[in-house]
Formats: structure tokens, sequence, C-alpha cells
């Protein structure tokens, strides 16, 4: 049961990465390849400001938000302006430096033994759990609530529009650098936020939780959920989810430590042909319609 | 004296492997246009393939480095008419190409691990011959390692500027649509370059294998510092590639001479984003 | 191709004094490209009058003169400057492009740009939403920014006749009038328009060049039109400046310019005075 609850509540905090993800990605037209740094930090920052210096919950989890803010807002402002490939490559740059000073800071973070152990923020005997998942399906669903609203408001407008044509919005007199500054600053803080709670969730925390699987993960759950849709994290979480497990239950008759060790690479080897295929065959993910695609001569940059 | 001689011998020996791949690396980004990501994955297979070999089937060493780099050829051409020609051909763009590379090297590595496992292979060489240079210890893989790549690099820049072949490659790189109105086939110049490009890779493989350990995550460590080589060398330019590759090699060997390898990386890392801001501006920003 | 509408001066409302229309003025501006010189501008004053022409033949710099008016093309050398009323002027050498464009300076495209996933109702909000609106937090404020510019949009859609104004513009003519549209709706002071009519239907053209005329009557929007069309050159500006190679060669009222003879053997000389 408490194993359920684990899993469930992880798949909670993905739905939330990917539908930030969908307002930074599939709104905005930025390749964040750096989720796992943003979550990460937010991770292991809340744990030393709860373990290590005793504050309450609630101040820790937003102190983490803020401090993930500001690092957002740097590297925002060192790579907004720059062309696709290389917003992709930098923020996974990030990510990387990110994992890699966990690691090495270890009077900081205890480095690859570990930091532990971080509580729950509250005690109900052994509803604890449980009552943590509602409080982060009540979070997640507010970001997918607004991710659902902003659309068709004026600001979710320019961001489509940054999107689609960045040059024209500027043409027009949109201040685009900042309004993408705005929105990467604010969606990634709150990655770090969710990086808070997950924190609480693992109780202890070690580097390799920062390794680009947890990128990984929320970008295919978005590409296959539909990029440009509101609920495509959601329903991109939820299938892989489904589908993962239905493939565990008809595969795994008994249960061996050999056959548990080759789940993970099995589940990870899956996602990547999942991508593959989804970006080969259809790209705009399950609730996405149908967009058109330019042929191989086109420049990508008109 | 020697604290700064010893990081620039060992860093040019040491870069052999970074060089290879930046130079594999760099011909796919210059001729299908994309950064591939996969291609650490490239490395990583070389590297296994020559575990086979050597640690499995108990060759010599000597003998595996041909056959493997030939096999990691033909991997990196299966993937290319598999996955990314196919991809290309329905219209699929630059950066959405980087995310399917990104689903490439996941499945790739993470069916190397099922093949093999987590643990660290190392290979069964022999006793090496050591040699004197400048006052440190180089054994004869590092000046095997070292002359292959010289050569491997040398023979691409004459492939690429003095040969037919090459020729067709660039105008390909250079103007599709033309290329293709003159007559040249490029089905068969893609082939061939993303087979250099596999056996160039295969052979960082092998010699970083060579020179520590093999494990599944080899290729994706190095993929970001490949991909920093090939912007900053001038993406597309094989001379460039190389003048990079052996001056990144060096920094790397001088900074972990002086702290921890981690560190190295984080340097380079920082300094590949400064580069990147340097020299990425994107269209719209530039007006 | 004159439809024969007499053109004077634009006369101001009575008993309303007559507000200055925006100024730029280009100080020794030049552009190379590859070592070749493609402006080469001394001084030129543009916007004193209500509608002006830029004419010249193919390659005289023309297009690339706009860019550099707006900071999307970086000058070679020299300065522009902008003065919105007549009293203070502003440098826009160097300035970011969405910044010029706030200031009031705004040209429509002489190719085609558009934002694929919006609606034509969606482009023309965008370009009428404010600051104020546009902020991430703003999750309410649709319903009164569509309130407050639900007249102004219907009466471009009517008056342009837009079939589908909540699907997306099809056709090339449709993406150059709501090219046109977004740009008037930025509510410039200065608004050049490059080829504005190319591509466009007969009687679009005609309500293009008809509210032309009147936005710069009644408004305090000076326009600059780069056109290849000459009879609507004469119709619609009351001063022309024609370049050729790069410099501006001669400066006048259409009169002047039909009879100015070096022009008339540069470039109206075949066919289209």
């Amino acid at each position: 049961m408490s194993y359920l609850i684990f899993v469930l509540s992880s798949m909670v905090v993905l739905i939330g990465l990917a539908t930030l993800l969908h307002l930074q990605f599939g709104l905005t037209g930025i390749v964040n390849f750096g989720v796992a740094g943003f979550w990460g930090v937010g991770l292991y920052v809340f744990g030393i400001l709860m373990v290590d210096l005793n504050l309450p919950f609630i101040v820790a989890l937003l102190l983490a938000t803020v401090i993930v803010g500001v690092v957002a807002f740097v590297i925002g402002w060192i790579v907004l302006d720059l062309d696709d490939q290389a917003v992709l490559v930098a923020t996974l740059s990030f990510a990387t430096i990110g994992f890699y000073l966990v690691t090495t800071e270890k009077w900081l973070t205890k480095g690859v033994v570990g930091f532990g152990t971080v509580p729950f923020p509250f005690d109900f005997g052994s509803s604890t759990e449980l009552v943590f998942l509602l409080l982060l399906v009540t979070l997640t669903s507010l970001v997918v609530l607004y991710a659902r609203r902003i659309r068709s408001q004026p600001f979710g407008r320019l961001l489509v529009g940054i999107r689609d044509n960045e040059g024209l919005a500027r043409s027009l007199g949109k201040p685009t650098f900042r309004q993408k500054l705005v929105i990467f600053t604010v969606t990634s803080a709150l990655m770090g936020f969710f990086g808070g709670m997950s924190a609480s969730l693992n109780h202890f925390l070690v580097p390799y939780l920062l390794s680009p699987t947890i990128t990984f993960a929320a970008w295919i759950a978005l590409i296959l959920g539909g990029k440009r849709h509101w609920a495509g994290g959601l329903v991109g979480v939820l299938v892989i989810g489904v589908i993962f497990d239905i493939l565990i239950e008809t595969y795994a008759p008994i249960p061996t430590t050999e056959a548990a060790q080759m789940i993970p690479n099995i589940k990870y080897m899956l996602y990547g042909l999942l991508l593959v295929l989804v970006i080969m065959f259809r790209p705009e993910g399950i609730l996405g319609a149908h967009a058109p695609r330019r042929p191989r001569r086109e420049k990508p940059n008109v | 004296m020697s604290t700064l001689t010893d990081p620039l011998v060992l860093g040019l020996f040491g870069a052999a492997p970074l060089v290879l791949a930046a130079v594999g690396f760099t011909l796919i980004y210059y001729l299908s246009g994309f950064i591939n990501v996969a291609y650490g994955e490239n490395v990583t297979m070389g590297a296994y393939l020559a575990v086979i070999f050597n640690v499995k089937l108990g060759w010599d060493f000597y003998l595996t480095i041909v056959p493997s780099a030939i096999l990691a050829g033909l991997l990196s051409v299966a993937t290319f008419v598999l996955v990314f020609r196919p991809a290309m051909r329905r219209g699929v763009g630059p950066t959405e190409m980087i995310i399917l590379s990104v689903g490439m090297s996941f499945f790739i590595r993470y069916a190397a691990r099922l093949l093999f496992g987590i643990e660290l292979y190392l290979f069964d060489t022999g006793k090496p011959t050591y040699f004197t240079l400048a006052g440190i210890g180089i054994t004869s893989y590092q000046i095997i390692a070292l002359a292959l790549a010289a050569v491997t690099v040398v023979a691409l820049y004459l492939f690429i500027f003095r040969t037919g072949y090459g020729e067709q490659m660039r105008a390909l790189a250079g103007n599709r649509d033309l290329a293709k109105a003159s007559g040249i086939n490029p089905n068969r110049v893609s082939l061939l370059i993303w087979f250099i490009a596999g056996v160039a890779g295969g052979l960082a493989g092998i010699f970083y294998g060579v020179f520590s350990f093999v494990n599944s995550d080899i290729g994706w460590n190095l993929i970001l510092i490949v991909i920093m080589i090939s912007i900053l060398g001038r993406v597309g330019s094989v001379r460039g590639a190389l003048v990079v590759g052996v001056g990144a090699g060096i920094v790397v060997a001088f900074v972990t001479q002086v702290t921890q390898s981690l560190y190295a990386q984080v340097v380079l890392l920082v300094l590949f984003i400064l580069v990147l801001k340097l020299t990425r501006t994107s269209a719209a920003m530039r007006g | 191709m004159s439809s024969g509408v007499a053109r004077g001066v634009a006369a101001a409302p009575i008993g309303v004094p007559a507000v200055p229309p925006a100024r730029l003025h280009l100080r020794n501006v030049t552009k190379s490209f590859g070592g070749r010189r493609v402006v080469d501008i001394a001084d030129l004053s543009l916007g004193r009058h209500g509608i002006e022409g830029l004419i010249g033949p193919n390659g005289a710099g023309k297009t690339t003169l706009m860019n550099l008016i707006t900071q999307k093309l970086k000058l070679g050398g020299g300065r522009v400057l902008f003065s919105a009323n007549g009293d203070g002027q502003v440098d826009l050498t160097g300035m970011p492009i969405d910044r010029v464009a706030r200031l009031g300076i705004v040209k429509t495209n002489q190719i085609i740009r558009d934002f694929d996933g919006l609606t034509v109702r969606d482009s023309l909000l965008l370009s009428l939403a404010g600051g104020r609106h546009e902020r991430f937090y703003r999750v309410a404020s649709e319903g009164r920014l569509r309130r407050e510019t639900a007249a102004e949009i219907d009466h471009y859609l009517d008056y342009f006749h837009f079939e589908d104004p909540d699907g997306h513009a099809l056709s090339a003519g449709e993406k150059k009038l709501l090219d046109i549209i977004r740009c008037l709706l930025v509510k410039p002071r200065l608004l050049l328009m490059d080829e504005p009519t190319a591509g466009l239907p007969e009687d679009q053209t005609r309500r293009v060049m008809d509210l032309m005329i009147r936005k710069a009557a009644d408004e305090d929007v000076a326009i600059v039109i780069v056109e290849h069309d000459l009879g609507l050159i004469w119709e619609v500006c009351e001063f022309v400046h024609f370049m050729a190679d790069g410099e501006i060669v001669v400066q006048g009222t259409p009169a002047e310019i039909r009879r100015n003879r070096t022009v008339a053997e540069k470039y109206l000389g075949s066919s289209d005075a």
C-alpha cells in the first residue's frame, strides 16, 4: 500500500513537472532540458533548510522555491536570447553542473553518501502518506488549471506568439525577452517547489536523483501527451504509467532480484523508443491537433 | 617546471579520444544538420564491442581495434538508415531531431545496460611498454591512440578537401537541392559519412576504455564536451574540431591535476555556456 | 492606373490644431554587404508630410533602408533620429527592435510573416493587448480586453471582408492584410509600408489605399510607402523620394518627380508613368 502511494505521488509530481514544461516549451517554445537541475536544486535546498537549519516546512519550501527562482532567473538571463539548440544544450549543461556539484560539495549535501532524513510536514500516523498525496494532487491540479486558463488569456496568447514568431512579436513592440524571462523564472521556480515536496516524499536524498532521467521522463510524457495541450503532461504521465504497469504485470511472473534490477533499464529503453516513435509518427502527441510539417528542404528558422 | 609541462603532455595524449569523437560528431552535424546526442552511444558501443572481442572472446587487444571500429561504423549507419534519415524525410526540424536523438540515446544506453550490466569493464591488454617523454611515463597505448587520432584527422581532412566524395559532401552540406541537381547521390555520400563518423566514435570509445574503463555511461558523459568542442571549433570545420579538441583535452587534464575530475567537467561546462552566449544569439533577437 | 482621385495636401479638421506628424532624420546612414555599399544616405527627413512614397528600381536599397530604420539591420555608420512630437529627439541607433516599435515606428512586412498558431482574431487581440494585460498572474483580463477592443477589431474585419475571423488566415492576401491591420492596431506614429499591395486583389488594394489616406488625414501618423505600382504612388502620396543605388537621388511632389528628366530616363522611361 505504501509503495503504491509512493508511486502515485511520484507520478503526480511528474505531472506537475510535465505541465510546467508545457508552459515553457509547448506554449512559449523554450527548450528546457534542465528540469532535473531546477527540481534537484529545490530538492536539496529544501532538505538542507529543513534538516540542517531546522526551518519550518512552509518557510523552507517557500525559501527553496525563491532560491531556485533566482537561479532560474540567472540561467534565463544568460540563455533566453540564444537559438533553440543552444538553449537545449545550455540548460542540459546547467543540470549536469548541478548534478556534479551536488556530488562534489559533500560538506553541504553529504554527496553520494546521501542526505537525510527529510520528514513529512505533518503526522497523521498511518495516513500521513495518503494526506501528502492528496496535498500533491491539489497543488498539481492548480498548475494544470493555470495551464488551461492562461491559453485563453492575453499572456498566454503572447507566449504562443513568441513561440510561433518571436521576431514578428518584437516588431509589434512586445518585450519578448522580458516575458520569456518571467515565464521561465516562475515555472522553473515551481519546478524547484515540486523538488522540495519530493524531498519529503523521498526522505533520503542522493545525487543520482539529479541525473537526466527525470528531465527525460517529463519530456517523454509531454511529447506523448501533446506538447501544445494543457493536459498533455497529465495524459502523457498517465499513459506511460499505465502502459508500464500493464507491461510489468504481464511480463514479470516471478519477481527475482535479477528481474527487479532489469526493470528500470527496460523502462527507460522503452521510453527512449517511445520518444523516437512519437516524434517520427505523431509529433503533436495524443491530444494534439495535426500541425503542418515543413519538408526537409526549407530552413527551419523561417 | 614539470607541473606545467606534465599536464600539457598528459593532456595532449589524453585528448586523442576526445578529438576522434569531436571529429566524428562534427561530420554528422555538418552533413545532416542536427546535434546527434546519440553519438555518445556510438562511442560507448565501440568500447563495448572491443570488450566483447577482447574480454569475452579473449582476442589480443590490438586485433580488436579494427573489427570493433568497423562494427561501430555499421551501427552508426544503422541508426541513420533506420531512424534519423526517415525522421528527416518526414520533415522533423532540427530542434525535434535533437530531442529524438536524446530518445535514441536513452534507448541504446539502457539496452547496453541490459546486455552488459552496470559493472566496469577493463581491457585485458597485457603489459604495456613504457616510454618517458619530458619526464613523465607514457604507455604504448597512449602513443598508438595519439597516432591513430592524428592519422584519422589527417585522413579525414584529405578526404573532405581533396577527394571527389569529400567535395560531394561539402556540396550537399552547402546546398542540398543544387547538389542533387548536379547529379550527386546524397544517399551514398551520407552513408559513407555516417560510417566514417561511427568509426571515429568507436575508436574514441576503445581508447577511452584503454585509458580508464568501459561502462554504459562513458559516451553520455563525453557528449556535452564533444558538442561544445564542435560548436567552439566553428562547426563543420574538421580543422577547428582538431584544434579545439586538443585544447579542451589539455584543459581537462590540467584541471584534473589541480582538482577532482568532476570539477574539470564543471569548469568546462561553464565555459561552454559562456561560448554559447557569445556565439549563438537567436535570429529573433538579432533583429 | 490612376483612378482619377485628385490629391492635395491633407487638411486638418477645422478648429483642431494640427499635430505635427512623426519625423525621422537619417544622418550619414550607410550599410555595406560584403564590401559593397548598398545604402548611403547623407541627410534625409521622413514623415514631414502625411503620406510619402519611396520609389526606385529593384536593388536600390529601399527595403534595406527601412530595415535600418527599424534597427532590424545594424547600421554600418551614421544615426537614425526620431522625434515624435517635433521636440525631443531619440537616437534609434542600436536600439532593440521591440523598443523601436514601442516608440511608434512600425513596418509592415514585404515577405509574409504570421503566427501559425493564432487565429485572425487572436492576432488582432495580440496587437491590441498592452503590458498591463500581459502579465503571468492576470488570469481574468481576457473579458475586459475583448470588450474594450471589440469595436475596433470588428471595424477592421468588416472593412476588409474577413471571412472567418476565428479561423486562420489562409491565403497570402489575407495574411498580408492581417499584417497591415496588426501594424495599425499598435497605433504607430510612423508607419513604414513595404510593398503593401503586392499580392492583393484589386478591391483590397483600393481599400488599403483609402484607409491609408484617411489615417494620414485624421490621425497623427506619418506613412512612408515603398511601392512598385507607381499609379498608387502618384495617387496617394504628397511627397516622393526617389532612390537608386543606395542614395536618394531626387525628392519632390509626384508632379515634380514625374517631370524630372533623370528619373524619367533611369526609371520611368519605359511604361509605368
